[in-house]
């Protein structure tokens, strides 16, 4: 009878292991599988519906196409620089405010602080914000998308609650040594935040990199759009440029995809952890 | 908010307060750092929100705007496109949140019960990737997929495999009122659910170890484990989880506006698309109606955060803003 009171249920165990490791394999199949297929057919010359391993008629006619293309270069040009811009205002603005919210002998913190959160709360809406934009000139440029995802209240947030997270000793005894506002800030400050500067950067990248909206509301001249708005109009609504490549449309649509998400996922297994990070800044904070 | 702090002189004469003036002098610096937010802000959102006035006039792309009173909001509640947006709206970010939170937990349930953590970690670094993806890919991706000419992958599947005739003309997936809704759920669940298991996963890293071992002593199968350990130490984060994204479900419209078209709108039209329509898709908009359409969503956005907050605050004693 003693005997029974510990044993691990060692059976069980395998049968549920592989089943477990086949469920995921083929839920991982079932992300890779279409990414691959879009991977794959752009480098095929002849559109075919089957799934492929590799493709039948390797071609690089799709990329040439972009890179000669106008109409296919220039938002991707655009794409560039309005996100590494938009990241650098966005971790510029964030780290400020976020810097300056956890001064809490300052006169008037709280206020900011309301002042930032009840945007969170209550917006003006996609119109008035669109007159407002319209009175600034910037419809119809791409600065829009710049201006527009560089102030980011939630990142703010997340930047601050991370400063926060820096013993104030440090502060105090730079303040101390005589080091102002602005010494402590790009001394102290950002130095030990590469990480969370690294996280929230990113959100920011990826952010502006994917804006499709934004750029629908806005732009409607050919020369300030981005790459994503240029893929889906071409895709699905059929706005394909004219090019004096003879390439087939759905290698052409399959590569342009390719582009829109290669800076990502280039990046993606070597950044993965901050990515992560991102979200666990905000959400578990127990 | 923060407590009152005692200000000690070197000379040991303790001082409740300095003088305001001398505070804000000697914060001076971080009023200059605060200053481009500040500006930023201000433009941002604080100037569009005097154009919410604009909900009570007549005010065309041509001409001045001339008030009108509540007019726009009377005509709003006539129209069934409003209604029908609004209804979708609910229906369609409520079944989406409910779908994608089911299936994050279930795999992160059983991401969990794998032992070896080599593949674990590969599976983890797979299932994030669709998230990366902007709606516009992912839409283009799925339209080509399900598109019904020669190159569909999933109508070319359906005639391999008999469902329809060789010669049957394609399914056109995303312009049927009847597929439009499954479909948007399936690519939801493949975009999203696998970004949704982080705070899952971070959830159940917690778990304290000897619960599984008590429930191993009681003779507990892996099942009987799961469902009775592992699950319930979830249900605090499920219940966060729903509340965070149940402040958030008058925003849906990305996601909704690079998938929709004309033939779905009874089934896909959201809030914000009808706005948008409302304003940039007719030729002559009246910025007026739109705006109150704009507001109207803003106030039940609004009351939505003071309820998930209010929620957030009873169960998990903090809240959401």
């Amino acid at each position: 009878m003693a005997k029974t009171a510990y044993r691990k249920p060692k059976k069980k165990v395998h049968v549920f292991d592989i089943v477990n490791y086949i469920v995921f394999i083929l839920i991982g199949l079932l992300v890779l599988v279409p990414i691959w297929k879009v991977v794959v057919d752009s480098f095929n010359a002849v559109g075919v519906y089957q799934f492929r391993l590799w493709p039948e008629d390797f071609t690089l006619d799709g990329y040439k196409t972009i890179i000669h293309t106008q109409r296919l270069y220039r938002p991707f040009i655009n794409s560039v620089i309005t996100t590494v811009l938009g990241t650098f205002l966005g971790l510029l603005l964030s780290t400020l405010g976020g810097y300056v919210l956890i001064q809490f002998d300052m006169p008037g913190r709280n206020f900011f602080a309301y002042f930032l959160l009840f945007t969170m709360i209550f917006s003006g809406g996609m119109i008035p914000e669109y007159l407002v934009m319209k009175q600034l000139h910037l419809v119809n440029s791409m600065w829009i998308l710049v201006v527009k995802h560089g102030m980011n209240v939630y990142n703010l947030v997340l930047m601050r609650n991370f400063f926060e997270g820096i013993p104030a000793s440090l502060f105090e005894a730079a303040e101390i040594d005589g080091c102002s506002p602005m010494g402590i800030f790009f001394k102290i400050v950002l130095p030990l935040s590469k990480a969370a500067l690294a996280s929230i950067g990113l959100m920011f990248a990826v952010t502006v990199w994917n804006d499709y909206s934004t750029v629908k509301i806005y732009i409607t001249n050919p020369d300030q759009v981005n790459f994503q708005y240029q893929l889906r109009n071409m895709i699905m609504d059929g706005d394909t440029p004219t090019t004096q490549y003879s390439v087939s449309q759905n290698t052409l649509f399959y590569a342009a995809i390719v582009c829109a998400i290669l800076p990502f996922m280039a990046l993606y297994p070597f950044l993965q952890k901050y990515f992560v990070k991102g979200v666990n800044i905000g959400a578990v904070k127990e | 908010m923060s407590k009152k702090k005692k200000i000690t002189t070197s000379t040991g004469v303790e001082v409740r307060h300095k003088p305001l003036g001398l505070r804000i002098w000697n914060n001076r610096g971080y009023y200059v750092m605060f200053l481009p937010v500040f500006i930023f802000i201000l433009i941002m959102y604080y100037w569009p929100m005097l154009g919410i006035r604009y909900a009570f006039y007549d005010y065309k792309p041509v001409g001045a705007p001339t008030f009108v009173g509540l007019k726009h909001f009377y005509s709003m509640f006539k129209t069934d496109a409003f209604w029908s947006a609004f209804r979708n709206t609910l229906e369609l970010s409520i079944m989406k949140l409910l779908i994608t939170t089911f299936t994050a937990v279930i795999v992160s349930i059983f991401l969990n019960e794998m032992g070896n953590l080599f593949a674990k970690k590969t599976l983890q670094t797979i299932i994030y990737l669709p998230h990366f993806m902007s709606w516009a890919v992912v839409a283009s991706i799925f339209s080509l997929f399900l598109s019904p000419s020669s190159t569909g992958l999933v109508n070319g599947m359906l005639r391999d495999w008999g469902i329809l005739a060789p010669d049957a003309k394609g399914i056109y997936f995303l312009a049927s009122t009847a597929w439009w809704r499954p479909i948007f759920y399936i690519i939801n669940i493949w975009k999203e659910t696998g970004w949704g298991t982080i705070i899952f996963l971070a959830t159940l890293a917690g778990i304290n170890p000897e619960l599984y071992e008590a429930a191993d002593i009681d003779g507990a199968t892996r099942m009987q484990k799961m469902r009775f350990v592992t699950l319930p130490a979830l249900s605090n984060t499920i219940i966060t989880v729903l509340i965070l994204n149940l402040a958030k479900v008058m925003n849906m419209f990305e996601s909704v506006f690079v998938l929709y078209n004309n033939a779905v709108y009874s089934v896909s039209d959201v809030i914000s698309t009808y706005i948008y329509r409302q304003t940039f898709a007719i030729a002559l908009p009246n910025y007026g109606y739109s705006t109150a359409v704009g507001l109207f969503k803003s106030l039940v956005g609004c009351v939505l955060v003071l309820i998930c907050n209010w929620a957030s605050k009873k169960t998990r004693g903090r809240g959401i803003v």
